[in-house]
């Protein structure tokens, strides 16, 4: 793979085979995981939209307790959290790490698809415990006690692979970027599980700082989890169809550091003015506002790395999307420190604001990078290519516009209900008007999420598809536009660097 | 997920490994330095970042919630034990008498002038600038029924509610805000007065009547007059009615 010399033909048979027998080893639990995700993401997308149309009108599909909006919500993010997001996750964590490593899966695969199962059935298990009233009222914990202890046992499963081999791989570049962050991924997320469920389940009378715990995971989960699995696949998925080297070695070092050392302070914030001991709500906003650098470091070199072939984004299914997860995370990164700073986030605090965040980083940013991995790293495990270019195109632009929308009007929501709110001349309000001119914001959510449903029925359908091996027989890639072979994104030749 | 058994495209391994073919090199990232100007970017986030930490950490304690307490400012409030604390008393009772005013203003209206027929005035009210007892009885239960005031008549079903509720200190303050304003003169009533009278009538519960007061309306209300702008100036109703 790191040939220096392309010209040698054995060679270039060989670590063709070499690949090819990395992707066949990891086949099984890879496609296990992406399609059980993308069923998942179908629930929490259908959850999602009932619960906004929940939003503005209660009556909706009559009064059946697990259909009210107080249940449905928390079950749609579980859905989109536990369901589709850490199983795409790891998913292309598992793929990326076999790849980069240069290592074949040897051990502990069937004890992979073991978990996987349990994983799938606990979160099933979870959100039906939710939606019948089982509801911890913790956030995004919402899943009774009794599931944590498994969820964390199937992730350290996938988990221990994947750092032993990053422990043993090669690494012929140097620094390799995309590999640490996954690394940290297998890291912090165990710690930040345990440690939130440990203090919330078992820690008696915790008091306020339960809620600042609460507050600390979700952002620990978007910022030491997701962050880095998707950052870490667009390093290396953006590299990889241009054909160009990362910009700079400095400033994805940089990036990766800063993210490591400054995601699990941030939290607290959320909670600015209230009793909390002071200390911690100013580390969590200074820190909400510090996290802007490692952002603007990542999107500055994914920038850099994609200039002068931003015609292939047109053209590569798998950087279309990354590329505007990529557009998506400095976006999150400025929502974030616009709720966490001390001057903008009494504002925003206890707003709509705060779903736009959540779904901006784990959808608008994270989803969307998953995307783009799923439509590389299908193909060669089904060893067929993707059927049709229309419903990629499907997937793509009802995806965009419907994450669009949630994400814009969610803030701009937010804006207006904390702006109301905060504002000393409209101190006569009632409290039920403000909620009420949310109402526009919210009916806008639902048409987005119906364009999100639709979107993936596509996406599911398609991938289904692809996993039964129904896909194109065709040593062609599915690309989105019709072009000349200089700017083909898949062909080799006259790209070797 | 499996192939058939025999279907000649599969056996093609070309066309299997297609996609891992076409896959393009791994190549170093690039090791020059990163652009200057996005250091100065992040400092600029570091100072704004700074500045949420700085002055908002309450000194790092477990104990403190407020995040001012390291600026130790100076509690500006009446009362609050810095500069207000220095206030002349009948200034400082003037001052949050106007802000509890905002209970009454509804129907005594702003300036005290009350509605005909309906809610008697506090401006040139005899019962207002009079003795103290029979206003801090109204305003601690409430008065009902038909009233004649300055010579007019007055009635509302409800008459006027209990306030009560309001702490000792509001009620003093207010009584000594209304008896000094809109051209009434009387003197300063006290925490302490208003305690006392609410104490002799713990144990009522309904609102007074005109008659049930009549025998307190010469009458002031125990208790030491403090010294002061309000205390100098001693309206006629003082002293026409002697001291208990």
């Amino acid at each position: 793979m790191q040939n220096p010399s392309p010209n040698v033909e054995p060679d270039l048979q060989a670590d063709t085979l070499r690949r090819a027998a990395i992707d066949r080893s990891v086949k099984g639990p890879v496609l296990f995981l992406l399609t059980n995700g993308a069923f998942w993401l179908m629930a929490s997308t259908v959850l999602g939209l009932l619960a906004a149309i929940k939003s503005f009108a209660p009556d909706f599909l009559g009064h059946a307790s697990f259909l009210t909006y107080g249940r449905l919500q928390p079950a749609h993010i579980n859905a989109l959290v536990y369901g589709w997001g850490f199983q795409a996750a790891l998913g292309v964590m598992l793929w990326l790490m076999a790849r980069r490593s240069g290592q074949e899966l040897r051990t502990g695969k069937s004890l992979m698809m073991v978990a996987a199962f349990f994983w799938n059935i606990t979160v099933t298990i979870g959100i039906g415990c939710i939606l019948f009233g089982g509801n911890t009222s913790l956030e995004w914990l919402e899943m009774p006690a009794f599931t944590w202890p498994v969820l964390l046992f199937c992730f350290m499963v996938f988990a221990w692979p994947m750092v032993s081999m990053f422990a043993r791989s090669h690494r012929p570049e140097g620094f390799m970027i995309s590999s640490w962050y996954l690394f940290g991924a297998c890291l912090w997320f165990p710690w930040l599980f345990s440690t939130a469920n440990i203090c919330l389940h078992w820690l008696p009378s915790l008091g306020v700082i339960g809620a600042g715990i609460n507050a600390w995971y979700v952002h620990g989960v978007i910022l030491l989890f997701f962050v880095p699995v998707g950052v870490g696949a667009a390093y290396y998925f953006i590299p990889k169809i241009t054909g160009q080297p990362i910009a700079s070695a400095q400033l994805a070092k940089t990036g990766f550091w800063l993210l490591a050392i400054l995601g699990g302070w941030t939290g607290m914030q959320r909670f600015m003015g209230g009793p909390l001991p002071a200390w911690m709500v100013a580390i969590g906003a200074m820190t909400g506002v510090l996290l802007l650098i490692p952002v603007l470091v990542v999107g500055l070199n994914h920038h850099l790395t994609t200039l002068g072939k931003h015609n292939l984004v047109a053209v590569s299914p798998t950087l279309r999307f990354v590329f505007v997860g990529s557009i998506f995370y400095p976006i999150a990164g400025i929502i974030l420190a616009l709720i966490s700073s001390f001057w903008t986030g009494f504002t925003f605090q206890f707003t709509h604001a705060w779903y736009g965040y959540q779904i901006i980083a784990v959808y608008g940013f994270f989803s969307m990078v998953a995307f783009g991995a799923i439509y590389y790293i299908v193909p060669r495990l089904s060893g067929c290519e993707w059927l049709s270019v229309r419903l990629i195109r499907n997937h793509f632009w009802f995806s965009v516009y419907g994450i669009g929308i949630v994400v814009v009007t969610s803030v701009v929501a937010g804006l207006q209900q904390g702006g109301d709110l905060t504002a000393p001349e409209r101190w006569d309000q009632s409290w039920i008007s403000v909620v009420l001119n949310a109402r526009p914001y919210l009916i806008a959510r639902a048409v987005a999420w119906a364009m999100i449903t639709w979107s993936n029925v596509w996406f599911l359908l398609h991938l289904m598809l692809m996993v039964a091996g129904l896909g194109r027989r065709s040593s062609a890639p599915t690309l989105l536009e019709r072009h000349d072979d200089h700017s083909d994104p898949h062909l080799t030749h006259g790209a070797k660097a | 997920m499996s192939a058939p058994s025999y279907n000649p495209d599969t056996t093609d391994i070309d066309r299997i490994h297609s996609a891992v073919k076409r896959e393009k090199d791994d190549v170093a990232a690039g090791q020059g330095p990163a652009p200057m100007w996005i250091m100065f970017i992040g400092m600029v986030v570091a100072i704004v970042a700074g500045g949420q930490l700085g002055p908002m950490a309450g000194g790092f304690s477990f104990e403190t919630s407020n995040p001012f307490a390291l600026a130790k400012a100076i509690d500006t409030r009446p009362g609050g034990g810095g500069e207000g604390a220095a206030m002349d008393p009948f200034q400082l009772a003037m001052k949050k008498g106007a802000s509890a005013y905002g209970v009454c203003m509804g129907c005594h209206q702003a300036a005290g002038t009350g509605v005909p027929g309906t809610f008697p005035p506090l401006a040139g009210s005899d019962w207002v600038h009079g003795g103290t007892e029979r206003i801090i009885r109204v305003v601690l239960n409430g008065l009902a029924g038909p009233l004649t005031i300055n010579g007019a008549p007055f009635s509302n079903p409800a008459g006027m509610p209990a306030q009560g509720a309001l702490s000792n200190k509001d009620i003093a303050a207010v009584i000594t805000y209304i008896r000094n304003s809109w051209g009434n003169e009387g003197t300063m009533v006290t925490e302490e007065m208003v305690a006392a009278i609410r104490k002799k009538e713990a144990a009522r519960t309904t609102q007074w009547t005109m008659a049930e007061l009549e025998p307190f309306a010469k009458q002031n209300a125990p208790g030491e007059i403090p010294a002061g702008p309000g205390a100098t100036a001693a309206p006629a109703a003082e002293a026409a009615a002697p001291t208990k």
